[in-house]
């Protein structure tokens, strides 16, 4: 396959594009599903094509195949020098990509137990354990939607200027959607996820059903013994499930700085942050956001992006302060920056844009006893089910699932349903103390058009946020 | 490509699968896409696939294949074989639709002039022009054109062929920073393409929606533009899937039969509707689309089913397989009889959504749910609008269903970014809708 994507690049040079990348990659992987308590039947993923991105006199052509001759290739090159050439002349100034330095590297990321060796029928098993631990709660749980997912994701990169990255990852993932019902009341755990980059070993020792348990008796405590939240302003501690959905909505997406440039503005949107906010505060002194695809077996991980370039944690606010944005090479250059590997694709026939990894709220020094000491009356999230934010990502709202009453320094019983609807800099300006220990949870960050949903891990510690205007349904 | 699917359904059938379905694409798709009045990237897409789905012993298992020569063939449907003998048996599944049948040609799916279209950049500028000329200062967007073949061969005698085409643009205009609007336009055959008047809302909107002031909370008569309304009836799409109602992500269940809307509420899928953006011959077992009437005068009258499906709970398919999940093709709102101007004059106090994006629940069963306007917010008094900004419509889908009482004669036919399931929907007003806002 080398010998294509390296034919491929040379065409389009050939063809008078002054840069020129291609992008083999192929999918292979199982699925399976089982719907209150029957399979639904297995699913081979087995996917494969090349993506050819030229620029030639400033414009941007794309083009993609997944018929893997030489004529077919050719004949997409022809089409994204052609597209590139056209989009050229709706064009006011021509895109130029920053300077980087490439490398040649191959990376892999190793299974202690490869799922490819693994039957369907074992894999089957890892949702029945699931099925068997909530169903042995003796808690009425009528609809239970489980599905196991895996694939090994093998992609070879080059481009004109001398990057060649070949890597292989294998991703895992368990998903759960639990309906409880009790005393004629009902309450929902949709798209539970565990999922790594890594072997089947990883998901064993997650044991999700051990999860999925507490999930289904934790909603029945809720419905039995859940009060109605306070009103008004209280303490709020989120945990680092709260604190990873957070981070993911109002820090990484407004700093994504094809967003804030404006080329998202049709889908995504555009962002309250502008360039020139640089070094200007948004959160409190305690508060810190990194992004970084390098977490071993993270859901997010990568070691190069999709442009070649080598990737490194990104501390998009460091104690408070706007630090750094997300980064492509068409946009680094637009501000004279060298991009830091936030280029990703979710497949061969997606163009690379900006997106984030694993986005998660730094650690503090406060112990969760520290956090909830000194509080008299506030609310614990430690999970959430809607959640929402403006295209701007300023308005947000996030309901919680899972969520306590503090009082007096103490958690007390299950609240139902409390809202948190703060803007992003109230959120952040409020955070007083941060805990030491750092948590992630898995998720698809949804971008680009046609949608491209990369995986990524969204965490942090957990936070304790003072005089939140909470409400309540 | 037939050569191919006879090729897969032998050799299936030499392996001893029972059911198989053999869906074959080819596909050709070309994209625009534009910020700041210039385009950021052209693309085009060129993909040949086989969607397969094979039982055997009650034991199902679908995969896709790219690579059509024999020698893949042989190995993917062994493989398959292989992984389901050792698999436990689906024991609620009940087979596919027995063929052949009849198809009819639809209206308005296919022009030749989409597959010969050059470039189709000019209707880019086009539609920025038509929205600068409103008063945008930045526009935003996305052009595709559509040009897909469809194969399908069955284990039970179905041979069916499908080609149609499509040309479709969305258009974000902007004036500053929180003044926005938003235009759509998807059409199958090209002399009904009309970017403009895409460009020409979006301006429009923009230029209305000027120094917007913080908006209210409470609740409010609201009326949904076709653009807002159609992004919730696109998610309600997937609530009347079978499948969605036994995996516990439907807030129809149980209510078969039942008031779940207020009587001026008739909605229905479409899968033959001429012109509509997802509009087929037949689904993916075969059987011919049809009109389906989901809910009349606000009474719940069917799922969406696919054959295994319909068997279980003793109906008839709805034509809208999915093999594993049913999904609608087409959802249609049935238009009401106000013009635009009467439906604002109804409302005395009330606001007017002309988009909303980032629809989610926090109880699929429930159905309830927030969605956040964007673009163009108006506070309607006496028939004046009033920019404002930053609300959330935080509400319940039933309630919302419950709540619909006046709709407009014109119907539009949505489908872009966050509208994945096309819809065609008239302008609606509900009353008492819940808003809410950040308070910090």
């Amino acid at each position: 396959m080398h010998d294509l994507v390296e034919f491929a690049v040379e065409r389009a040079l050939d063809l008078g594009a002054e840069y020129a990348e291609a992008r083999f990659e192929e999918k292979q992987g199982t699925s399976i599903a089982m719907k209150n308590g029957v399979p639904e039947g297995l699913s081979l993923l087995s996917d494969r094509g090349i993506g050819i991105r030229v620029l030639v006199n400033g414009g941007m052509g794309f083009a993609s195949t997944n018929v893997l001759t030489k004529e077919s290739v050719a004949e997409a090159v022809e089409r994204a020098v052609k597209l590139a050439k056209s989009a050229s002349k709706l064009r006011k100034e021509p895109i130029k990509f920053s300077e980087e330095h490439f490398h040649q590297v191959k990376y892999e990321v190793k299974m202690k137990k490869d799922f490819r060796d693994v039957p369907p029928e074992e894999k089957l098993e890892l949702l029945k354990k699931i099925e068997e631990e909530v169903m042995g709660t003796g808690i009425k749980v009528p609809m239970r939607y489980l599905a196991y997912s895996d694939h090994v994701w093998h992609k070879i990169f080059m481009n004109s200027e001398g990057a060649y990255v070949k890597s292989k990852i294998p991703r895992v993932s368990v998903m759960y959607n639990l309906v409880v019902f009790e005393n004629g009341q009902m309450e929902q755990a949709p798209f539970i996820e565990r999922a790594f980059s890594g072997g089947l070993e990883l998901i064993e020792k997650d044991e999700p059903w051990e999860r999925a348990k507490k999930e289904v008796e934790t909603l029945r405590k809720l419905i039995v013994e859940g009060k109605r939240p306070p009103e008004g302003k209280v303490d709020l501690v989120i945990s680092p499930e709260v604190a990873g959905i957070a981070v993911h909505e109002s820090v990484g997406h407004p700093y994504e700085l094809d967003r804030i440039m404006g080329r998202e503005a049709a889908q995504a949107g555009e962002s309250f942050v502008k360039p020139d906010m640089l070094g200007e505060r948004i959160g409190s002194e305690v508060v810190t956001v990194i992004d970084d695809p390098t977490i071993p077996n993270s859901w997010g991980f990568y070691l190069y992006d999709d442009e070649g370039v080598k990737a490194r944690p990104r501390y998009l606010i460091r104690n408070g302060i706007i630090t750094e944005f997300l980064m492509n090479r068409e946009y680094a250059y637009k501000l004279g920056l060298n991009s830091n590997a936030a280029a990703r694709a979710i497949n061969y026939n997606r163009e690379p844009i900006v997106r984030m990894a694993n986005t998660y709220l730094a650690p503090g020094d406060y112990s969760f006893e520290e956090l909830i000491e000194d509080i008299k009356l506030g609310v614990y999230m430690v999970s959430f089910n809607e959640w929402n934010i403006d295209d701007r990502r300023y308005q947000q709202r996030y309901i919680g699932r899972e969520a306590y009453l503090i009082e007096n320094g103490e958690i007390k019983h299950p609240v139902k349903r409390p809202i948190l609807e703060i803007t992003t800099r109230g959120l952040w300006t409020s955070v007083d103390a941060v805990g030491k220990e750092v948590e992630f949870y898995p998720g698809t960050c949804g971008k680009g058009e046609p949608g491209q949903g990369v995986p990524v891990w969204m965490g942090g510690a957990h936070a304790r946020l003072r005089d939140i205007p909470l409400r309540r349904p | 490509m037939f050569d191919v699917n006879e090729l897969i359904l032998k050799k299936a059938k030499e392996l001893g699968f029972g059911d198989v379905v053999v869906l074959s694409y080819e596909m050709n798709r070309r994209q625009v896409r534009f910020a700041n009045n210039e385009v950021t990237v052209a693309k085009h897409w060129h993909e040949r696939k086989v969607e397969l789905f094979v039982e055997w012993e009650k034991r199902i298992a679908g995969t896709s294949i790219t690579d059509l020569s024999e020698e893949n063939i042989e190995k993917t449907l062994k493989t398959l074989k292989a992984n389901l003998e050792k698999m436990k048996p689906k024991e609620d599944y009940y087979g596919i639709a027995e063929g052949p049948f009849k198809y009819k040609d639809i209206p308005e799916t296919f022009d030749k002039a989409i597959v010969e279209l050059d470039d189709p950049s000019e209707y880019v500028e086009r539609a920025i022009n038509a929205a600068l000329e409103e008063g945008a200062k930045r526009v935003a967007g996305v052009l595709y054109t559509d040009h897909n073949k469809l194969y399908l061969t069955t284990s039970n005698g179905v041979e069916a062929f499908d080609e149609g085409t499509g040309i479709e643009i969305s258009v974000r205009a902007f004036i500053g920073d929180l003044e926005s609007g938003h235009g759509t336009n998807s059409v199958r055959v090209l002399k009904k393409f009309d970017p403009e008047s895409a460009g020409r809302k979006a301006g429009e909107i923009a230029k209305l929606a000027r120094n917007p002031e913080q908006g209210p909370e409470g609740r409010f008569d609201v009326i949904f533009d076709p653009l807002a309304f159609a992004n919730l009836l696109s998610y309600m799409g997937w609530a009347f899937s079978a499948f969605a109602v036994e995996a516990g992500f439907s807030y129809f269940a149980n209510k078969l039969d039942q008031k779940v809307a207020s009587d001026v509420v008739t909605i229905k899928d479409i899968g033959n509707l001429p012109n509509g953006y997802a509009t087929r011959k037949f689904d993916d077992e075969g059987v011919p689309t049809r009109e389906t009437t989901l809910i009349e005068n606000g009474v719940l009258k069917t799922y969406l089913f696919n054959t295994s499906l319909a068997k279980k709970y003793k109906r008839e398919t709805t034509a809208n397989a999915g093999l594993i999940a049913p999904r609608a093709w087409n959802i249609v709102l049935e238009p009401g009889d106000h013009t635009k101007d009467e439906l604002f004059q109804e409302v005395k106090k009330g606001i007017y959504i002309t988009n909303v994006w980032y629809t989610r629940f926090q109880n699929y069963m429930t159905g309830d749910f927030s969605t956040i306007p964007r673009d163009g917010i108006f506070l309607v008094e006496n028939g004046e609008l009033k920019p404002i900004r930053n609300i959330r419509v935080s509400d319940n889908m039933l309630r919302i269903l419950q709540n619909v009482v006046a709709l407009t004669k014109d119907s539009y036919h949505i489908h872009w970014w966050e509208v994945s399931r096309p819809v065609t929907t008239p302008y609606v007003l509900v009353k008492e809708v819940g808003i809410t806002r950040a308070t910090k």
